[in-house]
């Protein structure tokens, strides 16, 4: 059977419904644009609304905290990959994009003192200053805000159970325009030709690539990237995969999952190996990065556990009585999504910290993206120039967080530069010149055609079960832990997969076609892990989150930083290159380092004193920032266990 | 471990009995686990939503033996029979129609709250209605989402939206109430928007059950309903 063909007029199309995909679509509803937001989850249903609900917002529990320092926290952490223009846009506009937040119903507790939203009573890992919110339900307090802002808003036209399969493009003397996007509406079972000068790209992430090992929403196959590569924009760091370094190893339905932050480690929590070897200390000072480098380099010497997992070791925090009890209730507040599945997967005592926590490394978040500006526009391959049209928001987009994300950052990112890159959408509408008028019907019958001639297809091959074998070789060659040899098997492998591509049977069903959802999705899954090989392969050296096992580390201080490209060619193959990027002052970077080598010798020194006058010490500094807390105050958020779930009476 | 697992295909259902393989021993996996291991190698083309595997994204739902269950979090056991929820239209195998519930909000939601000041503490009602993960176990047995199905139909307007509203819909709206951000315009018209999605068909109803243990008759039915009792400034 064939598919029918619906076409659609509007002025910009947002793909995504998750924390950025909202804020695009609402700041260009609210600039005057219509908007259709395409989402293949149901709307909202996105890594901001799964997450742990904690945001960053610049000063809100310290007036010392600049815009410089949370630009340079973000620079200095990401290992001077991110550019300069988009970190000042973050640092700029967090407290705007909190309040556009809170505007949708999020709702933080108040610090009444201050009059303003109660901070973390920790730095996360990374930041110098305390400016992480937390959330009761956590990040589900940012889905209900994503889902209001497009449900409701005015203006804004959205279609969920519906995959974005192509952005189309015509190239002329001028460069590249966007004009528009076909969408196959699985829930109608129709395609959509839909006509809009802008499309802004949020459809999150590429973590699926590395299932099981994800802590992740499914929907996470590299969408985002693989359309804007296709449709001639760059893409930076794509080597820069961040894995937790916390996700559990067991069982098997929890495996991946989040068990916790470097910050969860408290004042005194440490890593050790499968002999009980300590790994790494002053663990709630490090990044993600350092921890999951720890873990990783440490089972490729052999000292992993059977699951190539190492221990995080919280007992000490809780072995100082009253210091303790604060530390319990600083996990149970500030972290209590995270710990209700900590006791669920590894029991009572693992939650109340007595027993350490077989952790490994998952991928929870690509900080490489869609090369843009500022403003979310793209930077198409052929000019340098612009993909006119094409804009990025959140997880898709590259640039603000380099080698390394700090804790806290993803939710205000969406907001940020979803509300920036909606502006910037919408200042195209109206303007449907020659491209649009003729609506250039032949650039969307090419890629129409190709769709429609997939249904009915014939083949040997099943894409859920390639997906799998996809995701395996994944893991292994281009995961955590990555050499020469293992990234070039990956593309050999890889390139295979494109062979097999071809055979995937693919039915004729309009609705829900299964076959053609798992054909498309394995295609964009192919597409990103190439670029995330491809760079991979191009940094030689460690630096950040890509851990290179068969070479050195990148001095943050002594060597120029370079982000790596990749796009494809008029031919469809896959370029590498080298951007240049503008170094943090040196200055700025060595009282960072200073500053940092202090903190963690004191966390040593505190480390390594009488366990009586650890208590001491420690119940004096979290009492300074969390007030009194009962002694009997540490309650666990109460939640049923699978097993109550399973079969509660009807 | 045997599970019958339901599909349904261009209006036809089937039953699948898929012997679940251990991944180590005595594992004791959950439903999404089964279907995720049947996609893998028995049945290719299955279809069925999910998203974090934890329990928040609320998408995964089904019915377990015919009552709703989070996927992620039900534990499989032999014999279960799996399927589509019932209160939705079926798609295709275990994916249902959502999206008309969403719907009937629009145009009911402010759409931007503009209080000058949004540092105030939300009670702590309000936080126990953002717990919802919009799995729509919710719509089992409510009598008042059953009038969208009535006569095997699926009645919704132009829009996609369904005419009747659910215990979801009314937590949706009951949460306005509760934000001391909104304003008391803001909640009138949340109120009028609870009445008209068929708010007194609550009062004849034992109550509804939550997926995920919000006490949806107290939190949020109860206080609409006694809202409605109360005299107007007309009356």
């Amino acid at each position: 059977m064939s598919m029918e063909t619906v076409w659609l007029d509007y002025d910009v199309i947002v793909i995504g419904s998750g924390g950025a995909g909202s804020a695009a679509a609402h700041a260009a509803s609210g600039a005057g644009a219509s908007v259709l937001v395409v989402a293949k989850d149901p709307i909202g249903c996105s890594d901001s609304k799964i997450a742990e609900g904690i945001v960053t917002v610049r000063g809100v529990a310290d007036d010392a905290d600049s815009h410089e320092m949370l630009a340079d926290n973000l620079r200095i952490a990401g290992g001077d990959l991110p550019t300069p223009e988009i970190t000042q846009a973050f640092a700029e506009d967090s407290e705007e994009a909190y309040d556009w937040l809170r505007r949708q119903g999020v709702r933080p507790r108040i610090d009444n003192d201050r009059g303003a939203p109660r901070a973390l009573p920790i730095p996360l890992g990374g930041h110098t200053h305390r400016r992480s919110v937390g959330h009761d339900n956590g990040g589900l307090s940012v889905g209900h805000a994503a889902w209001n802002a497009i449900v409701q808003g005015a203006g804004i036209d959205y279609l969920e159970d519906a995959w974005f399969l192509d952005i189309v493009t015509s190239v002329d003397a001028d460069g590249r325009t966007v004009l528009g996007g076909l969408v196959y509406d699985a829930g109608k079972g129709r395609l959509l030709a839909v006509s809009a000068p802008a499309v802004v790209v949020a459809a999150g992430g590429l973590s699926t690539l590395y299932f099981p090992n994800t802590d992740t929403m499914r929907g996470n196959t590299g969408d985002s990237f693989a359309l804007a590569m296709r449709a001639g924009a760059e893409l930076v760091d794509m080597e820069q995969v961040q894995f937790l370094p916390f996700c559990l190893t067991s069982p098997p339905s929890y495996e991946g999952l989040l068990a916790g932050e470097p910050a969860t480690a408290g004042f005194l929590g440490v890593i050790r190996d499968a002999g009980g070897k300590l790994i790494l200390d002053s663990v709630m000072l490090r990044t993600r990065a350092e921890c999951a480098a720890a873990i990783v380099k440490a089972v490729e010497d052999g000292r992993g556990t059977e699951r190539d997992g190492c221990y995080l070791d919280l007992t000490a925090n809780v072995k100082a009585e009253r210091s303790g009890v604060y530390y319990r209730n600083f996990l149970e507040t500030s972290l209590s999504s995270v710990m209700v599945t900590v006791r669920q997967a590894l029991g009572r005592a693992a939650a109340e910290c007595k027993e350490q926590w077989e952790i490994r490394p998952g991928a929870h978040y690509s900080m490489g993206g869609i090369r843009v500006d500022e403003f979310g526009s793209a930077v198409s391959i052929e000019s340098r120039d612009r993909v006119k049209g094409l804009f990025a928001a959140g997880q898709a987009m590259g640039g603000v967080f380099g080698a390394n994300r700090l804790g806290s950052t993803s939710l205000s990112e969406g907001p940020i530069f979803g509300t920036r890159a909606g502006r910037a959408a919408a200042a195209l509408r109206g303007k449907k010149n020659e491209h649009f008028t003729s609506r250039n019907t032949d650039a969307f019958e090419i890629r129409l055609n190709h769709y429609r001639g997939l249904l009915g297809r014939s083949g040997d091959k099943a894409g859920s079960s390639l997906i799998r074998e996809l995701q395996r070789a994944a893991w292994k060659g281009i995961g955590p832990a990555r050499t020469r040899a293992g990234i070039e098997k990956f593309l050999r492998q890889s390139a295979n997969f494109r062979h097999d591509a071809k055979k995937i049977a693919i039915s004729d069903e309009g609705l829900w076609n299964q076959s053609l959802i798992n054909y498309v999705e394995f295609v964009n899954m192919l597409d990103t892990a190439d670029a995330i090989a491809i760079s991979a392969l191009q940094r030689e050296d460690s630096l950040g989150a890509h851990i290179r096992l068969d070479g050195g580390t990148t001095s943050v201080l002594f060597e120029k930083a370079y982000s790596v490209s990749t796009y494809f060619d008029e031919e469809m193959n896959l370029k590498v290159g080298r951007l240049p990027r503008p170094p943090t002052p040196w200055q700025r970077v060595l009282t960072h380092i200073l500053r940092d080598r202090k903190r963690k010798l004191g966390m040593k020194i505190l480390r390594l004193l009488p366990v009586s006058l650890q208590d001491r010490i420690l119940e004096k500094r979290y009492r300074a920032v969390m007030g009194n807390v009962e002694l009997d105050g540490v309650k666990p958020k109460s939640v049923k266990m699978p097993q109550e779930i399973e079969r509660e009476a009807a | 471990m045997k599970v019958e697992l339901v599909t349904y295909r261009k209006g036809q259902a089937r039953s699948v009995i898929y012997e679940y393989v251990p991944r180590e021993e005595g594992e004791r996996p959950m439903v999404l686990d089964v279907l995720l291991q049947a996609q893998a190698t028995k049945v290719p083309d299955l279809s069925f939503r999910y998203g974090c595997r934890n329990r928040t994204c609320g998408i995964c739902t089904v019915d377990i033996n015919g009552k709703p269950r989070i996927a992620c979090r039900a534990r499989a056991r032999d014999g279960d029979k799996v399927s589509a929820v019932s209160t939705l239209p079926a798609v295709r195998d275990m994916v249902s129609r959502r999206d008309g519930i969403a719907r009937q909000l629009r145009g009911k939601l402010p759409h931007t709250l503009r209080a000058n000041d949004l540092n105030v503490e939300a009670p702590a009602d309000y936080h126990a209605l953002t717990a919802c993960i919009e799995c729509y176990a919710c719509l089992d047995h409510c009598p008042m989402h059953a009038r969208n199905l009535d006569s095997g139909g699926d009645k919704r307007n132009e829009d996609g939206a369904y005419r009747w509203g659910s215990p979801f819909s009314l937590l949706k709206l009951q949460r306005i109430r509760l934000d001391p951000v909104a304003s008391g315009l803001d909640g009138e018209k949340a109120f009028a928007a609870a009445t008209d999605l068929g708010l007194e068909i609550c009062r004849d109803c034992p109550g509804c059950k939550c997926g995920v243990g919000i006490d949806l008759k107290n939190k949020v039915i109860k206080p609409l309903l006694e809202a409605a009792s109360e005299p107007t400034a007309k009356d």
